[in-house]
């Protein structure tokens, strides 16, 4: 459940399209792509509510997308070691996007979660309405998806 | 774990729980199938190029209209140009079926005699020419009657196609998206995995396999207007459509083209030969390359489950199910591989 304090006290009035395109605005992911593009993707996108403790993917399950954490914490661990805690504005499992590769983590929710899904498929399918944009959407991506393996190495380098 | 949770028995539950579900829609929308199958395969065809409107600031209804109207447009022209002379050509092969049966006469008779010397035994021609025309004219009496019920099919197949195809560019994806969500949390993400790769599979398979029966038709048309063949466009036309089905569809040009060589006045036994290495020829060119650049994976199957498919989907369900098959088993196995994948990883991870 939201937070009723502190929840969206800044965006009244807003509606919930508004709220997740600039939520994706703000990532990494769609930096320089205009708001009212991203806003006509996010129109399309899936919104899925988990219960506290719910599954929301196993590590090597297969991945249709990536996902934004709208409302609620989310809980990701491989075996039992916990690597984040994400939470409002968060995103994750945008390697699927990618690629056909397997999750690497488990997704847990920790609280009542109200998640984005943008999957594959919606990717394609804007790419095709929209290639320019796709092909800014794919750079920024690919750069996202080498910061984390930049991370990825140096925890690997400090560990070893 | 018992053998009850192994991830194979599980998955064949839900496979089958998933094929009882296709077949019973099917069952449900049977009146009707043709048109829908029609629909989606121009709903696939036609889907980039409402894009490309769409892409150029035209409004979405609009661009859907006007590809419509191209086609329906485009479709009347060449009915107009090319009816007529198909016509022709049925009516002429019409008019041949007699001389055909004549010659088939001949022909088994000749070499049946030349069969009689080599094995000792008598084959009475006669008997046999009898049951094949028997056949023939029992075949020719179902396609009449197939003709006559086929023009009520063709004007609700006439009306019903646009305005269905219509709204399958205008809603489909909509209404999609409101049915995956019906999916449970823990198999969203694998419906739309599964929706994905079907689709994309079938998507390039119905772009691939138009194209091909296009080049194959037109390939064959040249070839036997080149060689002199009788009603030469029609048995193109007849090739290219037969080569939707892999395998027996060119068996089955092969034996048309040399009924109709057979046929001709004065007999020439060069037209046979040159109508089968006609198609023959256009089968290497189709397999060397019209199939890898044009139909390349979107269909990975093994020639024998191919065959078989046809064979059992042709017994269970017609000639729908022998356009129907090879699709349907592809999507099949990437229906079955997916569900496997899920639940060998579930098991896994179930296992302490």
């Amino acid at each position: 459940m939201a937070n009723i304090f502190w929840s969206n006290i800044f965006r009244k009035g807003e509606s919930e399209l508004q709220v997740i395109t600039q939520l994706w605005q703000e990532t990494p992911l769609f930096k320089d792509i205009p708001e009212r593009h991203t806003a006509s993707l996010c129109a399309k996108m899936h919104l899925r509510d988990f219960k506290a403790g719910e599954v929301i993917f196993n590590q090597g399950d297969q991945g249709a997308g990536a996902i934004l954490v709208l409302d609620g914490k989310v809980r990701v661990s491989a075996q039992t070691a916990e690597l984040a805690v994400l939470e409002n504005g968060d995103f994750f499992g945008e390697i699927a996007l990618a690629a056909p590769e397997r999750r690497t983590a488990d997704a847990t929710a920790v609280s009542v979660s109200r998640l984005v899904y943008f999957l594959k498929q919606d990717l394609e399918e804007w790419l095709e309405h929209e290639p320019r944009l796709g092909t800014q959407f794919l750079m920024n991506l690919s750069a996202t998806l080498a910061q984390r393996l930049y991370e990825a190495n140096q925890l690997i380098a400090r560990q070893a | 774990m018992s053998w009850q949770q192994s991830p194979h028995i599980r998955t064949f539950k839900l496979f089958a729980l998933v094929v009882a579900i296709c077949l019973a829609s099917f069952y449900f929308i049977s009146s009707v199938l043709i048109p829908v199958i029609i629909s989606f395969t121009l709903y696939a065809l036609f889907q980039p190029a409402v894009y490309y409107l769409v892409r150029h600031n035209v409004n979405h209804s609009l661009s859907i209209l006007i590809v419509l109207v191209l086609l329906v447009i485009t479709s009347g022209v060449m009915i107009a140009f090319a009816l007529p002379a198909l016509i022709e050509q049925v009516s002429l092969l019409q008019a041949k079926l007699p001389q055909i049966a004549r010659q088939l006469e001949q022909l088994l008779t000749f070499y049946g005699a030349k069969l009689s010397e080599r094995i000792g035994t008598d084959i009475d021609v006669s008997e046999v020419t009898l049951s094949i025309l028997s056949k023939t004219s029992s075949l020719g009496q179902a396609a009449l009657i197939n003709v006559s019920n086929g023009l009520v099919s063709f004007v609700i197949v006439f009306i019903l196609v646009p305005f269905l195809t219509y709204y399958l560019l205008k809603d489909f994806k909509n209404a999609r998206n409101e049915m995956m969500n019906w999916l449970p949390n823990s198999s969203f993400e694998l419906g739309w995995l599964i929706y994905y790769n079907v689709s994309t599979r079938l998507q390039a398979y119905t772009h691939g396999v138009m194209l091909q029966s296009l080049i194959m038709a037109t390939f064959c048309s040249i070839g036997f207007l080149a060689i002199g063949l009788d009603i030469p466009i029609l048995m193109g036309a007849i090739a290219g459509l037969f080569n939707l089905v892999p395998y027996i569809g060119p068996v089955i040009s092969i034996v048309l083209s040399l009924l109709v060589g057979a046929a001709m006045t004065p007999f020439d036994a060069d037209i046979l030969y040159l109508s089968v290495a006609v198609i023959v020829s256009a089968q290497i060119f189709d397999n060397l390359v019209v199939i890898p650049s044009v139909v390349a994976n979107s269909v990975n199957l093994h020639p024998v489950q191919a065959i078989l498919g046809i064979i059992i989907f042709g017994s269970l369900f017609g000639t729908v199910g022998i356009i129907l098959a090879v699709p349907a088993i592809v999507s099949g196995k990437i229906v079955f591989n997916n569900i496997y994948a899920d639940m060998a990883n579930a098991s896994l991870k179930a296992t302490p």
